[in-house]
């Protein structure tokens, strides 16, 4: 190993990390270190300006590593990976400490927050210094393109991939395509058809030569990387192969069971209905009660299992206006109807909708409020003399009063969840889901679409309860990220694979089951393991599970983890030599 | 001063360690006694890291993966869990209270719970007081 | 043996010397057989208790660096032990630890489950066998009538020959295997170039299951740990794959896998691997890794059979190991 000569850079992100942790202090603590050639502190390191003080150092100070103190690796590890590349150095001789998301940011003493940034620093320092060059590998992306879910959202970034030439996969679990838009008549805040949008989209999937449709079909298990995936599908028939450079998971969304939401007596009362249900009395033009008659008076409620601790703690953005839309159609089909509303807080922020909302609200429609974060209209059957189906109750916020509501039909605006199958996806796909069970993104902000598993992308419901608009919005965003990627051609692959030493490997198999990808074999001439660095997605369990440390995880080796490890513990070890030195 | 200890964490890419950037993003706050180490996957953690940490005078460690079931690499977790539970048998041999060492699950989007598992371990720890390890293993 | 001395190069000056031992590498030394002749003829045997009459303070006598070779076996568990280790330090050219207990504590190196408390109140107190009504325990000094009397101060904690002073090589076993003796003993004698300082010598990187002719699967998931003695071993698997436990996938090769080839599993006395920081760790990594269940509870039970990790593990290393020694 060449002597290290280590620069150690340490942001303040702004004042994000300086105001919590003395970034002057360990610059001037670390500079003292042996092996560090360049210690310095800079307001933004992410910044064109803090990446060229890196790419500069290196060059002048001839360093072999670098240390950037700041955010989360998860950010800007590639970043910073790319700046040491471009000054000629292995981008692999580089190791982050994350102060922000685990430092500055979580605590409220100076003084601990310093010292553990120290350590944290220091750690980085012991293991960078253990860091080898890794070699750049890349591999030919495969054009084609699978996308789960035959919804608008998928049937729209498969359109956007096919008509560009590329062949697309188009997985659907159902026996047909369209997904909820099918189910719906029409869309807010326009009126337009959403049946006659939905159709032309299908129509246009179904004549695409590029797009191949398979129905009834759900997917188990993906192999492979970015650039490689490959599954098998079980067919009706037969078992079918598909190779994939990329994906886009577009599984939407599954309406909350009504059911569980107790109150709202849905299953005893045979006149309440869901929004999807009375999407169907829509299409059909015949809006009566189950009895057949025409209704006198219509209850929407809104927020049913939406943003109740209870149910789901997210608004699901859409029902408000599905609710205003309602409204218009019953308006226009039954003008002598009452219409009433029950909602808690009118949300009308996409394009067209607050207009929707103040037209709507001149159409004689009675909107009561209700205090749905502890409160829900209750509903009973309504007695013989009441001239009407349902009398509903509930707690009327803006007069302070007790209120009952006479319903023919009662409409709930029942909330969005990820669709039931998000979890097997996920795990197939090899992504995260977050706490409210849709995917997550890669970054909230700044990468929506993408996921942490490279390849994989998200979009429509599936990642958050969205309407129409943002739904192809995301689909032709990952569309488009997809297209770019097979106009490149090339896309680099995992370095950090697992790797037999074979003068150690003593043939013991323990190895070769571990791995979940099947990438260990045994080489029966040389009598070592050997592992398959293209299938390797680098967890390193075989490392750990190697009883005579042939098998090493590339960039996570034992050598630099036990070093990160006495890096990490060497501030407080000195710290508490001095308090006994003070006991003393 | 009340004595402090020092944890150190070995934390999985894809779910604990980003559940532990997910509490920085959310500014909640929690005890700084952790030093948080990555690792792939929970299945990477070999018992000699663990070791390692107590005998360079960690007070405890804790070791987070995915939950069962939701590893990023299928089953790492599991490995590390079987591994955990044959390791705190033979660290109680040692001498060295079990509780020192934990395994938890910690999602991706467990924020809150990775701040209040800290916050517990550290109190924890507290009561336990010092680990005398290093006295053995670095001699003065 | 065909490499009689050749006379014009003078004979090496060659010392055996037992720290906290059994006797047995003594005695592998010995197994030379008629090979000894060839040892005599190219070495000098300048001291060894356990065969010659010197002294203590014949060594004490010797200049600095006289002796060529010392194979030192033993662990270091006394005052005496670590005066010797240090005394034939000064006196060696080249210091070897000769097998288990030198190199990594050994059997010995057991005691560091208990004090010396526990251990003297086990051995003069409480054990079965003794009789001391007027609990009697060993003292380093004693005035008797013809002087004062000293006895070597026993330690709480075992160490290995290299926690006390610099070793240049390391010959792992209990005991280590003549003939490994003879090829490390003919190579100095022939001036071949040696390892790498602090390597271990005599032993080979690869582990046992590279020479070991049991079957093995990639089938190595267990169910249950078993006792050698509860198994019907089939004489041909792999003895993991039928669930006991055997050292052998993390332990040097080198010993001709004596024990397996006995129909006993791998213990470990040849130590682990090269650049392995704790040898029980990793077998420990990998048996855990092993384990067919997934529930905390069936982990559990499983990893319950398995009565003493630690003793299992490291049988041969727990002073070598990262802990080095229970906490008392």
């Amino acid at each position: 190993m060449k002597e290290p000569k280590i620069g150690v850079y340490i942001c303040w992100c702004g004042t994000n990390i300086s105001h919590m942790v003395d970034v002057k202090a360990i610059t001037e603590e670390i500079g003292d270190m042996p092996n560090i050639k360049v210690s310095r502190n800079y307001k933004y390191m992410c910044s064109d300006p803090g990446q060229d003080l890196i790419i500069s150092d290196i060059k002048k100070h001839k360093l072999n590593r670098i240390v950037v103190a700041a955010c989360s690796p998860r950010i800007h590890e590639l970043t910073f990976r790319k700046a040491i590349e471009n000054a000629g150095l292995n981008p692999y001789l580089f190791e982050m400490a994350n102060i922000r998301e685990q430092v500055s940011w979580v605590h409220t003493d100076i003084e601990a927050a310093t010292e553990k940034a120290k350590s944290l620093v220091i750690a980085a320092i012991s293991k960078v210094t253990h860091h080898e060059e890794l070699e750049r590998r890349t591999v030919d992306i495969n054009p084609a393109t699978l996308i789960i879910g035959g919804g608008i959202t998928g049937m729209t970034a498969a359109l956007d991939i096919a008509e560009s030439g590329f062949k697309v996969y188009l997985i659907e679990r159902d026996n047909k395509l369209g997904g909820v838009v099918s189910k719906v008549d029409l869309t807010f805040p326009y009126m337009s058809s959403a049946q006659q949008l939905i159709k032309s989209l299908i129509n246009k999937v179904s004549n695409n030569k590029n797009i191949e449709v398979f129905f009834n079909t759900k997917i188990k298990e993906i192999n492979g990387y970015v650039g490689n995936f490959e599954t098998k599908l079980k067919l009706q028939k037969k078992a079918r192969e598909l190779k994939f450079g990329n994906m886009i998971l577009a599984t939407g969304l599954k309406p909350t069971d009504p059911e569980s939401i107790h109150e709202i007596g849905y299953g005893r009362l045979p006149d309440v209905v869901t929004a999807l249900e009375f999407e169907q009395m829509l299409i059909k033009g015949n809006i009566k009660t189950k009895a057949g008659k025409e209704p006198n008076n219509i209850l929407i409620v809104h927020c049913v299992g939406s943003r109740n601790e209870k149910y789901n703690p997210y608004c699901s953005r859409t029902c408000c206006m599905t609710a205003l839309k309602y409204s218009n159609q019953i308006r226009s089909a039954l003008p002598k109807t009452s219409i009433y509303h029950a909602y808690s807080d009118m949300r009308a922020f996409g394009k067209g909708c607050e207009e929707f909302y103040s037209q709507t609200g001149r159409k004689n429609a009675v909107f009561l409020m209700y205090d749905q974060k502890n409160d829900i209209p209750t509903l009973r059957r309504a007695g013989k003399n009441d001239r009407c189906n349902i009398i509903a109750h509930m707690y009327e916020k803006l007069s302070g009063e007790d209120i009952e509501i006479p319903a023919d039909i009662v409409i709930l605006m029942i909330s969005m969840e990820a669709h039931e199958n998000v979890k097997q996806v996920a795990h197939a796909a090899g992504v995260s889901i977050c706490s409210n069970g849709f995917f997550m993104e890669k970054h909230p902000k700044l990468d929506p679409i993408a996921t942490t598993t490279d390849g994989v992308y998200i979009a429509g419901t599936c990642q958050s309860p969205k309407d129409i608009p943002d739904s192809v919005s995301q689909a032709r965003a990952a569309a488009a990220r997809i297209l770019t990627s097979i106009s490149v051609g090339k896309v680099e692959i995992e370095l950090t694979t697992a790797v037999v030493n074979e003068d150690i490997c003593g043939a013991c198999h323990t190895c070769i089951n571990v791995c979940p990808y099947s990438a260990i074999s045994f080489d029966e001439e040389k009598k070592v393991s050997v592992v398959n660095e293209v299938i390797c997605k680098g967890c390193g369990t075989c490392s750990s599970a190697c009883p005579t440390g042939a098998i090493s995880a590339r960039h996570f080796t034992d050598k630099q983890i036990l070093s990160q490890i006495e890096g990490l513990l060497a501030v407080s070890n000195k710290l508490s030599e001095k308090l006994e030195m003070e006991e003393v | 001063m009340e004595f402090q200890p020092t944890i150190v964490s070995f934390l999985c890419n894809w779910c604990s360690y980003s559940g532990a950037d997910l509490a920085g993003t959310s500014r909640m706050k929690y005890a700084p006694n952790i030093r948080i180490i990555r690792v792939m996957c929970s299945g990477r953690v070999d018992p000699t890291f663990v070791l390692k940490a107590f005998s360079e005078g960690a007070d405890g460690v804790l070791i987070c993966g995915c939950h069962p079931g939701d590893c990023h690499y299928h089953e790492g977790n599991y490995k590390c869990l079987r591994r955990f539970l044959l390791l705190q048998k033979y660290i109680s041999q040692m001498g060295i209270n079990p509780n020192r060492l934990r395994l938890e699950w910690i999602s991706a989007s467990e924020g809150k719970q990775f701040a209040q598992l800290v916050d517990e371990m550290t109190e924890v720890l507290i009561q336990l007081g010092p680990n005398k390890f290093k006295e053995i293993t670095q001699p003065a | 043996m065909n490499s009689s001395n050749n006379n014009n190069k003078p004979k090496l000056k060659m010392a055996v010397y037992w720290g906290s031992a059994c006797g047995g590498c003594c005695v592998s030394i010995l197994d030379v057989h008629e090979a000894l002749f060839d040892v005599i003829a190219n070495a000098d045997l300048v001291f060894w208790p356990i065969a010659l009459d010197t002294k203590y303070k014949d060594v004490e006598a010797m200049p600095n660096g006289f002796i060529d070779i010392t194979l030192f076996n033993g662990a270091i568990r006394n005052s005496e032990n670590e005066h010797m280790a240090l005394l034939l330090r000064e006196k060696s050219k080249l210091l070897i630890a000769y097998g288990s207990c030198a190199h990594l504590g050994g059997i010995p190196g057991l005691g560091n489950f208990h004090n010396r408390k526990e251990i003297f109140e086990r051995v003069y107190e409480t054990s079965e066998s003794t009789v001391n009504p007027d609990g009697i325990m060993p003292q380093t000094n004693y005035a008797a009538l013809e002087g004062n009397l000293n006895l070597p101060e026993f330690y709480d904690t075992v160490k290995t020959l290299d926690q006390v002073v610099c070793v240049d090589y390391y010959m792992p076993g209990c005991p280590p295997q003549t003939e490994r003796l003879l090829e490390v003993f003919m190579a100095v004698v022939n001036g071949s170039e040696l390892p790498q300082k602090k390597s271990v010598i005599g032993a080979w990187d690869k582990t046992q299951c590279d020479e070991c002719d049991r079957v093995k699967t990639d089938n190595k998931l267990v169910k249950k740990f078993n006792r050698p003695f509860e198994i019907d071993d089939d004489l041909t698997t792999c003895f993991l794959e039928q669930g006991v436990i055997c050292l052998g996938p993390a332990t040097r090769g080198g010993c001709g896998y004596r024990c397996i080839k006995g129909n006993a599993p791998c213990r470990g006395c040849y130590g682990p691997t090269p650049d392995i920081t704790d040898p029980g760790a990793k077998m420990m990594s990998a048996i855990g890794t092993l384990i067919d269940a997934n529930k905390p509870e069936e982990i559990a039970e499983i990893v319950d059979q398995i009565v003493d990790p630690a003793g299992t593990f490291y049988r041969y290393s727990l002073p070598a190991s990262i802990l080095r020694r229970k906490l008392i």
